[in-house]
């Protein structure tokens, strides 16, 4: 699994937004993960300790994790779906692997201390 | 909405802009440096995966043993530890090259990057890249590829597809592999056909047996096909 590479790239990725003085005040990370980016949540809180720790950063930040389904827009009707069960297709039936939501993987939102 | 560096010290909640804070940023920015480049050069980059073991590097010799007098032809092989399957290539006439991913279990666009600039792309007419053999990790990395081709071996399950939909969801072509195995499996081609067509409609399928030569005209006659429409593509606009 990738999550550990994915971790870095978190610790890069708000290094290069935001200042070594913010950082030193982030308290939380919330990650929006499509149900196709195959993260797996608890595996990912796993690494997210294990490379704060060893990299002794970012001890205070807690990481959220928020899955979103995965959904199809079709291009024959213009119905929005939900894909369950892997089957993709809209709501008319109308088989579509047009994914306009489940396959992100990024930072919603950061938190930092108030004062 | 980014924050600059510069700007006054950042409080409470920040929400993010999605380009910047993707994961992936990295790795998209460098696969389309990738995808400018063959493009650039005039060569097809096909990105090939699997799990382990389902044929990969037997077809990739298959396929040179069938190529190399038509159009040059070049193959990067990621792999775990070792350098064999590049020698095993090698032996079938094309150059290769491996790439060490020294544990990581998935190719990433600069390490593509970084193995292109080792290898001479002049007159290149099609740069294969053979992923790390699994069907997680290497399918959220973009590589730059015109066609992501996936294998699936007799040897695994049918309802495999469900299983790594992202894999089939992002592929071109399933190559149904081993099928010279098929009298004696459990498995056949139109589970796993309609399995992976559930998540992507679009996707194509052939099957294939890199050891009998069943259906590698066929594949190797896609390949041509398509190494021609993007000379022919490049040569419109040029
Ligand atoms: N029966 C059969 N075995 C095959 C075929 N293609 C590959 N193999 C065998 O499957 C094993 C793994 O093949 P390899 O090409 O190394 O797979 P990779 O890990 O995906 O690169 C080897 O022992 C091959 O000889 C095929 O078409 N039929
Ligand atoms: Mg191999
Ligand atoms: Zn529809």
């Amino acid at each position: 699994m990738h999550e550990i590479s994915l971790v870095r790239n978190i610790f890069n990725t708000l290094e290069d937004e935001f200042s070594k003085e913010d950082l030193d005040r982030l308290t939380g990370i919330d990650l929006k993960v499509g149900l196709l980016a195959n993260v797996e949540p608890t595996l990912m809180q796993n690494a997210f300790e294990a490379v704060t720790e060893t990299e002794n950063k970012f001890l205070k930040a807690k990481l959220s994790i928020n899955v979103v389904p995965i959904l199809v827009e079709c291009p024959l009707c213009g119905d929005v779906a939900e894909v369950k069960n892997y089957l993709f297709q809209c709501g008319n039936g109308h088989p579509t692997n047009n994914v306009i939501q489940g396959e992100e993987l990024l930072i919603e939102r950061v938190h930092f201390q108030e004062d | 909405m980014s924050v600059e560096k510069s700007s006054k010290a950042a409080r409470g909640t920040v929400q993010c802009d999605n380009s910047s804070f993707s994961l992936l940023k990295a790795n998209d920015f460098m696969a389309e440096n990738i995808r400018k480049t063959v493009k650039e050069k005039n060569i097809l980059l096909i990105n090939i995966t699997s799990s382990a073991g389902s044929g990969k590097t037997t077809l990739m010799q298959e396929t040179a043993k069938r190529l190399k007098d038509k159009l040059k032809m070049k193959v990067l092989v990621g792999d775990l530890e070792t350098e064999r399957d590049a020698d095993r290539i090698k032996e079938a006439g094309v150059e290769a090259l491996q790439i060490v991913t020294g544990g990581i279990c998935h190719l990433e666009a600069q390490m593509v990057w970084q193995a292109m600039d080792q290898i001479d792309l002049e007159g290149v007419d099609l740069l294969f890249v053979e992923n790390v053999g699994n069907l997680v990790c290497p399918a959220s990395f973009d590589l730059g590829e015109d066609y992501r081709v996936t294998l699936i071996a007799t040897t695994e399950g049918d309802d495999k597809p469900k299983k790594y939909p992202r894999m089939f969801l992002t592929s071109d072509l399933m190559l149904v592999s081993k099928c010279d195995l098929l009298p004696y499996l459990p498995f056949t081609v139109e589970a796993v056909t309609k399995d992976a067509r559930d998540i992507n409609p679009d996707l194509e399928v052939m099957e294939i047996a890199s050891t009998s030569g069943q259906g590698i005209d066929e594949w190797c006659n896609w390949l041509l096909a398509k190494v021609k429409e993007k000379q022919e593509a490049k040569a419109v606009t040029a």
